[in-house]
């Protein structure tokens, strides 16, 4: 008989970040198995992550599966597991099942160039395909990210955005004016159109809050990108985590199962139900 | 397998008394209503219970149980103990075959390659013991719309048929062949008679039969095409979100996952799952307040969907069996028989 799959793996929090404060607070945790029964994950891959007694929530995985010593976990505080996540302290042990979902095709993007398009959280789940192309650089093309926040303290990985800088293109933008900020202001879509990437052998990845990924897509739509090379990442509520509890579907798609990636050709197929 | 056998009447509750060991389940009445229940001391099936208001899917896959309990130590070391159920055999008896229809749909969801250790430590510890609805038990009944029939065997370890004062008892599978082999001089061979009685009660049993689907095969396309229709607006207007329908269904599973806390510092508490229902506006609703099916419309488009189009697709079967219970039992008669006929007519 095949392990429980309700019953999570207990790790212990590594590493607390404080990524952005205000109200929508972000913070990275990086968790590492007690014991020696984790698991390894794949770009793009999710996680549940326990609180015992308050309950679960669906996180998806930033860290690259490159990286063996930790996962990492980008999350805002939204609801009452990611609330009660954030009074965590390191050292204090939580509850991890999975991965699940599918998986972006990074060993299929081998020899392409590829353009990352985040928006504010949005950065988390394709942070690992970013870590993943980095760690076998010579595996890719020509490496782009495209990111904005609505203001440049609302920027996740602000200390590693420094470091990334002249390792790629970085396109960062805020949504308005601000003083010392000497990157592009307007919206990431915005953004995208301005430095007009080429499709050429290049591959799209955008994740982000749903209007900005809207935009992002017509926009590199009006660029010439086929829908086959544009990429994105959806969500919905979770609970299961493996295709029984029934709430997570898009039409027939269990997100959970069949998700949550999704090049734009199949997500145009899907009804708008997420 | 199936080899008939003949019980007499009479010998039907020594038959139960040789089952030591077993819980016994049966439908049974309770102000005013059946439902399934333990039974002490079984002494007979009712020959004409309506249908039950819950099916015994909850025998199975109970509306709350414990998934595993969490105790935390002073250093904030928690540890698990999960709670598998499935210690005890137990029979079911005078299950309707649309019920265990809907058996065989919850092992799909359940089974897979990812199982739940909790559903099936009791399926595989359950004796489903059915009985054909000689009448069937509810006006809403259209079993053989969806593939069913009210003597059909499919999901039953036993399949029992009332003919007045005996009855034809037929083993299904090997678990129900054990049961009958607990008391084996009860039972006799059937004869000539016998044989010819069965088969009018199967007939007979299939004319009386009521309502009834349309074209039920060609549902998935239509339903595909209907998606955005503001059919459904129209056709959800009055659900009050109550949950019946789903909660009632004998082939609906979803479900949540919460916590239970029996002391809070430090926690000390229980994983639990309970039933849930795509029908409450709450059960997609992200954290961030986005709702992807914000309104009755998208709930009923979703349930119908998922029963005659999206289940089909996956796994080639309608997730319904036709017992009728969310319609007979929909405080605002939402009927699906009803939908899905103007589904057939409805112009994409
Ligand atoms: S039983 Fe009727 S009113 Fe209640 S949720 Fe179902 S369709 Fe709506
Ligand atoms: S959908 Fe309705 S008729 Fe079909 S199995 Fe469920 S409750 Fe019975
Ligand atoms: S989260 Fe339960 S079915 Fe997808």
């Amino acid at each position: 008989m095949s392990p429980n799959a309700y019953l999570p793996k207990l790790a212990k929090i590594v590493s607390i970040k404080e990524e952005v404060g205000g109200v929508r607070p972000i913070k990275t945790f990086r968790m590492r198995f007690v014991g020696d029964n984790g698991f390894s994950h794949q770009c793009g891959q999710c996680a549940m992550l326990s609180v015992f007694g308050t309950g679960e929530s669906m996180i998806s995985i930033s860290s690259s599966p490159l990286q063996k010593d930790y996962l990492q976990f980008s999350i805002l505080k939204t609801g009452r597991v990611t609330t009660e996540l954030h009074e965590l302290k390191e050292g204090d042990v939580i509850g991890i099942r999975g991965p699940y979902g599918n998986t972006f095709p990074v060993e299929e993007w081998k020899g392409k160039n590829l353009i990352i398009i985040g928006g504010g959280i949005g950065i988390a789940p394709v942070w690992s395909v970013l870590h993943t192309a980095l760690g076998n650089r010579e595996d890719y093309g020509e490496l782009s990210l495209f990111y904005g926040s609505r203001t440049s303290a609302d920027l996740v990985y602000s200390e590693e955005l420094e470091e990334l800088k002249g390792k790629m293109n970085l396109h960062l933008s805020v949504d308005s004016e601000e003083e010392g900020w000497d990157g592009f202001v307007g919206f990431v879509p915005a953004n995208v159109l301005d430095k007009k990437p080429s499709p050429e052998n290049t591959i799209a990845v955008t994740c982000g809050p749903p209007i900005m990924i809207k935009f992002v897509i017509a926009n590199l739509k009006q660029l010439g990108f086929e829908d086959e090379q544009i990429y994105t990442t959806v969500e919905n509520k979770m609970k299961c985590g493996i295709g029984k509890c029934g709430r997570c579907n898009i039409g027939k798609h269990y997100v959970c199962i069949h998700g949550p990636v999704y090049s734009w050709a199949e997500l145009k197929k899907l009804p708008q139900e997420y | 397998m199936t080899m008939e056998k003949i019980l007499p009447k009479k010998s039907f509750a020594p038959w139960v008394k040789k089952l030591a060991g077993f819980e016994v389940y049966a439908p049974v009445e309770k102000d005013g209503v059946w439902i399934y229940e333990a039974v002490e001391d079984l002494k007979e099936i009712s020959p004409s219970y309506p249908n039950t208001v819950q099916a015994p899917k909850k025998i199975i896959f109970p509306q709350t149980e414990t998934l595993f309990e969490f105790d935390t130590d002073e250093e904030g070391q928690p540890t698990l103990t999960e709670t598998l159920p499935g210690k005890k055999d137990r029979v079911i008896f005078g299950v309707r075959p649309c019920d265990a229809r809907a058996a065989t749909l919850t092992d799909i969801v359940f089974g897979g390659t990812i199982n739940d250790p909790y559903y099936q430590a009791r399926r595989e510890k359950t004796v489903l013991v059915g009985l054909t609805c000689n009448h069937p038990p509810s006006p809403n009944c259209f079993c053989p719309s969806v593939g069913g029939s009210p003597h059909s065997r499919e999901g039953l370890d036993i399949l029992m048929t009332d003919l007045g004062d005996r009855y034809v008892v037929d083993a299904v599978t090997e678990k129900g062949e054990k049961l009958l082999s607990k008391a084996k001089n009860l039972f006799t061979k059937p004869t000539d008679r016998d044989r010819r009685e069965l088969a009018t009660a199967f007939t007979d049993s299939e004319q009386r039969i009521e309502r009834s689907l349309r074209d039920a095969n060609q549902l998935p396309g239509k339903l595909k095409k209907m998606f955005e229709s503001p059919f459904w607006d129209e056709k959800a207007l009055g659900c009050i979100r109550c949950g019946i329908c789903t909660y009632l269904c004998p082939a609906c599973h979803c479900f949540d996952l919460t916590d239970e806390l029996t002391s809070a510092s430090p926690p000390k508490g229980r994983r639990i799952r309970t039933w849930d229902t795509c029908q409450f506006p709450d059960f997609t609703m992200h954290s961030s307040g986005h709702n992807p099916r914000p309104d009755r419309a998208s709930r009923l488009r979703q349930r119908l969907n998922h029963k005659f189009q999206y289940f089909v697709e996956h796994h080639g079967e309608f997730q319904c069996t036709g017992c009728g219970r969310c319609i007979s039992r929909c405080p605002v008669s939402i009927d699906i028989i009803d939908i899905l006929e103007e589904v057939h007519d409805h112009e994409s």
